[in-house]
């Protein structure tokens, strides 16, 4: 929890009706809804590893009964690394911890970061959270973890991420290029993956921040390319300041994937 | 104040009719700090022997860090405290200011700044996360929620004789300030941070939080008056209390010495931001239900003092007094004595002061729907006592009265008249020759700990979680955010202080910290509306530092009134907040340099009209404000290039500085300012190659130091830190700039231009200086901090 609030403000900016559900609530009702969003910051003080003891909570255990039955669910930050302990993604062999979430680990920098990186999105039309970004789109959206190197031992899990698009979002300059090097893959992550969904493609598990980035007001005026552009023109114009960030996007899929 | 009696059996601290020495004894004995005349006058206002819990609650309510008793007095003779937009002032947790009106309601900003500067030195990573976890809760208690901190440090040399020490305690202040904030889910809008000798052996750690609360709902410490007429409990919430931080305030208005460092270490607490978050979520369902009632409660932090001081302000404010059963406060350890219970300084607890009618939906809110004791093993919310009428402060322990005091007389604290004498300062001004290759130099010059890229710390902090931020620390001179959602309304805060220049001169030093505050706000667009400050001083004992503290205030309260409040002829920027630190020195008893940090809080209509430090488009005129003076006394270039301080402090010309202030406030709301940076530290040409090295593009800059007017030698042109701005403007917008700065009496200089090609040029006439790639520069700037760290 602690990103719970912005996160609802961004769902109910791409026009989704969007609660808060405290963690000892009765997991029965959470039937009740269309799609899950487990948000980013910290849960039981990230002891073992971060998410590894949500992972085993009542709730996520709900939640993995309606992932099954086709329910869309994105894990951010924190919520990703809970989704990653709990075998949801990327869900090759059911019931199995496949991936991990190490430390940052560069050659530039290593530890907990916070900043802007851009994001490359080739197959939108596999996930629930990517289907309204164009092919090829570059999204530029704020990472803050210490944690986000996605890393597997498992020889299918890297060949599901490269052959199969099962890497949604990629690190990327900020041309779009793909790329392995700090500070562009900020964290060393396995394939520059941003992201990992499911085969299926409606459990999704992201490290950038989109709830930080659904209004052009976030976006920093020294980002390159259109949105740092965008914001810079954008200079004195309150109306098109609280117009769409490049995370709304993650937002919008999902309200069409819903409808 | 009236007798008031305790039980036969309860121990007391026998003064009357001994010695001095056996005074002195007995104190030791039970490891107070009191001066013996202290004691004595404790014995006056008792009229009896006080017991042992009364003599440790008076030992840390007299003490500098709880009483102000050397500072109060000067405090309220030279600081501007009073405008219209004050809603509350100094004196309790926080200051409140107001902020804006949307949809018809009013909402206020909440402001909270203090030090915690020995527990970070004793255990840094502690000690720097309950900095945090502290002011936040300040912030919190007055109803509000806390949607941003910043943190201004000040280390020692990390290239020095005490280098090693110094960078442990660098790193691991840091850490503890990622670590606690970023878990606790508040943005962290940067601050600053400093290094110099002087902190060799006492880092400072001054952090700063933020909240916002709608008018109608702020929440006062003080117990309601109704609760003398009516029926109101005490109720305390949060962690199980242990020992930790027992004695804290007294450790902070001591000496530091090594050697008692094992003994201090029980005197730093330990924090939880997990369990503060889900307090904060309780607290705001707790405060919903007293406002949907119609209420009035009183909701106060414990930190300093723990339970003994949050109580009996709480109740001494209003006139009231409180019966307090001990034996019902949730402990961690069941051995803890009566004196710890009441003294310690546990972290994340509240205490309530509730009309009884609510008091067990209240508990239920904390222990039943947000379950507080699964969450957290001890914690809970419980009943520890009553507000009584009759303005005793009782405190209940095995049957006994081990306290019975008047509230009133526990906190109007005392005062003690300091000595002082003029500090006095030997720097003279060097005479040298500027370096044969000013390029080179500027590339060593940009990887020295105080000229380098902020960004290696900065970049641990969580500056976004919240959605709110606009502006990022590191990107402006000031941190910007939308506090209100919906609204278009921005704050940008910042916070000062550079400790050469209260070397040579505090008078100046404190004058500058204002000043500089107040520029970094305006960079970006802000008015100052509000400044807090905390002041980091040696032991209050030593004449000359007395001397300094004073010099210091009133450079500060000339400041805040000389650069009134844009639109308010003659309103001061009030200080709403703050507090004092003293006896920070270490074993060879040498004081930090006078320490004034000041940090400046500003509004802005409509925050999409914020700017921002970097370039913005090839072509552009770059203007600079503020004449360039043989100020380079405590300047960068002088500790870098002549490892000396000089004399020649800068000064801040009131009429002059206020004029550019509002100036390119104006500037920047009128859109015609396309980047903005201030001039102090590193001087012109620092800021220069930051908003060159600010900028992704390709871009960069061509300046002339021959525009610029005077006698002066071009590397002191480049150098001082007379203040002053930086402006880009695009061409188009020429005209409309110098017109508006005529109406204000300013006289902007053309430097040069903004150039298409990742380039830092600067000539003297024809005669090149410095031409350098931005690349080489930026790869140097971004990296020296790190190598200041590990």
């Amino acid at each position: 929890m602690n990103c719970e609030y912005e996160t609802q403000r961004a769902l109910i900016s791409s026009g989704l009706d969007a609660r808060i559900f405290r963690w000892n609530l009765d997991v029965s009702e959470l039937s009740g809804f269309d799609a899950f969003i487990l948000p980013g910051g910290f849960s039981y003080q990230d002891r073992i590893r971060a998410g590894a003891i949500a992972a085993k909570d009542a709730i996520v255990e709900e939640i993995a009964g309606l992932a099954g039955r086709g329910k869309p669910i994105l894990g951010i930050c924190n919520g990703a690394q809970v989704l990653v302990e709990a075998g949801l993604v990327p869900g090759l062999s059911p019931g199995q911890v496949e991936m991990a979430l190490g430390p940052n680990r560069t050659d530039g920098r290593s530890g907990y970061l916070c900043t802007w990186v851009h994001t490359r999105v080739s197959e939108p039309h596999r996930t629930a959270f990517t289907c309204a970004v164009e092919p090829g789109e570059v999204l530029p959206l704020p990472i803050a973890h210490a944690e986000g190197r996605f890393l597997t031992l498992s020889s299918e899990v890297v060949r599901a991420l490269r052959e199969e698009g099962m890497a949604p979002f990629l690190y990327c300059k900020p041309d779009g290029v793909v790329s392995d090097e700090y500070p562009w893959n900020p964290n060393g992550s396995l394939s520059s993956a941003a992201a990992v969904s499911s085969r299926s493609g409606n459990v999704m598990a992201m490290m950038p921040h989109p709830e930080r980035a659904a209004w052009l007001s976030q976006v920093p005026d020294r980002i390159e390319g259109p949105w740092g552009r965008a914001k810079r023109e954008a200079k004195g114009n309150l109306l098109r300041m609280k117009e769409a960030g490049p995370g709304r996007k993650i937002f919008d899929s999902l309200k069409r994937f819903l409808s | 104040m009236r007798e008031s009696s305790l039980d036969s059996e309860v121990k007391t601290l026998r003064i009357e009719g001994v010695s001095d020495e056996e005074v002195r004894a007995g104190l030791d004995s039970l490891g107070l700090r009191l001066t013996v005349p202290e004691a004595r006058r404790l014995f006056e206002l008792l009229k009896r022997n006080p017991s042992r819990v009364e003599a440790t609650i008076f030992d840390i309510m007299w003490s500098e860090h709880c009483s102000y008793k050397s500072s109060k007095r000067l405090l309220q003779k030279y600081l501007p405290t009073e405008a219209p937009n004050v809603l509350l002032g100094p004196g309790e947790d926080a200051g409140i200011i107001e902020l804006c009106t949307h949809e018809g309601e009013r909402y206020s900003l909440v402001v909270a700044h203090e030090s915690h500067n020995h527990p970070s030195q004793v255990l840094p990573f502690e000690g720097a996360a309950t900095g945090i976890g502290g002011i936040v809760r300040d912030v919190y208690c007055m109803g509000a929620d806390v949607v941003a901190v910043m943190d201004a440090l000040r280390f020692g040399d990390p290239d020095g004789a005490n280098k090693n020490k110094v960078r442990e305690v660098a790193s691991g202040v840091v850490s503890g300030i990622w670590q606690y904030g970023n878990a606790l889910g508040v943005a962290n809008l940067g601050g600053d941070v400093h290094f110099d000798s002087s902190y060799d052996e006492n880092c400072l750690v001054n952090v700063i939080a933020i909240g916002v609360v709608k008018e109608g709902e702020i929440e006062r410490s003080a117990v309601p008056e109704e609760a003398g007429m009516e029926d109101y409990d005490l109720v305390l919430v949060g962690k199980p209390t242990d020992a930790s931080g027992f004695g804290g305030a007294s450790f902070a208005s001591d000496v530091l010495d090594s050697q008692e460092w094992g003994e201090s270490r029980s005197a730093v607490q330990v924090p939880d931001p997990f369990l503060k978050r889900i307090l904060a979520e309780a607290n705001k369902r707790m405060l919903t239900l007293v406002h949907s009632r119609g209420l009035k409660i009183g909701f106060k932090d414990l930190g300093a003092g723990g339970i003994a001081c949050a109580t009996s302000e709480m109740v001494a404010a209003s006139g009231l007094g409180a019966t307090i059963d001990l034996e019902k406060v949730p402990l961690d350890d069941p051995s803890l004595s009566p004196e710890v219970i009441v003294c310690s300084e546990t972290q994340e607890r509240f205490a309530l002061a509730v009309p009884s009618s609510i008091t067990s939906q209240v508990l239920r809110i904390y222990n039943e729907e947000y379950e507080l004791p699964f969450i957290y093993h001890g914690a809970r919310a419980v009943v520890i006592g009553k507000v009584t009428g009759d303005g005793n402060y009782v405190l209940q322990w095995g049957g006994s009265r081990v306290c019975n005091v008047e509230a009133r007389t526990i906190t109007s604290g005392i005062s003690v008249e300091r000595r002082s004498v003029e500090a006095q300062v030997s720097e003279t001004e060097p005479e040298f020759s500027p370096p044969q290759n000013m390029g080179s130099f500027l590339l060593e010059f940009l990887v020295s700990p105080n000229a380098s890229s902020r960004r290696p710390v900065f970049s641990f902090y969580d500056c976004e979680v919240g959605g709110r931020t606009v502006v990022r620390p590191g990107d402006a001179d000031a941190g910007v955010f939308a506090p209100v959602d919906g609204s278009g309304v921005g704050v940008a805060v910042a916070a000062d202080g550079v400790p050469s220049y209260g070397k040579i001169s505090p008078y100046w030093g404190g004058a500058l910290a204002v000043a500089e505050a107040m520029r970094n706000v305006a960079c970006v667009g802000a008015t100052p509306r509000a400044l807090s400050d905390c002041l980091n001083f040696g032991s209050p004992e030593v004449p000359e530092v007395f001397y300094q503290f004073e010099e210091t205030l009133k450079g500060i309260g000339d400041c805040a009134r000389a650069i009134w409040q844009k639109g308010l002829p003659g309103v001061p920027v009030p200080i709403v907040t703050g507090n004092v630190s003293f006896y920070n020195e270490g074993d060879s008893g040498r004081a930090v340099a006078p320490s004034p940090i000041v940090a400046c809080f500003g509004l802005m209509e409509d925050y999409s009209k914020a700017v921002t430090m970097s370039l913005k488009e090839s072509g552009s005129l770059l203007f600079l404000l503020g004449a360039r003076l043989n100020e380079l006394g405590g300047s960068l270039y002088f500790q870098e290039l002549l490892n000396c301080l000089g004399k020649n402090v800068p000064r801040v010309r009131f009429d002059e500085e206020r004029s550019a202030v509002h100036f390119v406030i104006e500037a920047i709301d009128g859109g015609i300012v396309a980047s903005c940076h201030d001039i102090s530290a590193g001087g012109l040409v620092l800021t220069l190659a930051e908003m060159s090295m600010a900028s992704a593009g390709s871009l960069g800059v061509d300046v002339d130091v021959l525009a610029i007017d005077g006698p002066l030698r071009y590397d002191k042109k480049l150098f001082s830190e007379s203040s002053g701005f930086v402006l880009e403007v695009f061409p188009s917008e020429e005209e409309k700039f110098r017109a508006a700065a005529g109406q204000h009496n300013v006289r902007p200089t053309l430097l040069g231009v903004v150039t298409g090609e990742p380039a830092f040029r600067v000539r003297e006439g024809s005669r090149p200086l410095i031409e350098l790639s931005l690349g080489e520069m930026r790869a140097r700037w971004e990296k020296g901090l790190e190598n200041s760290l590990a």
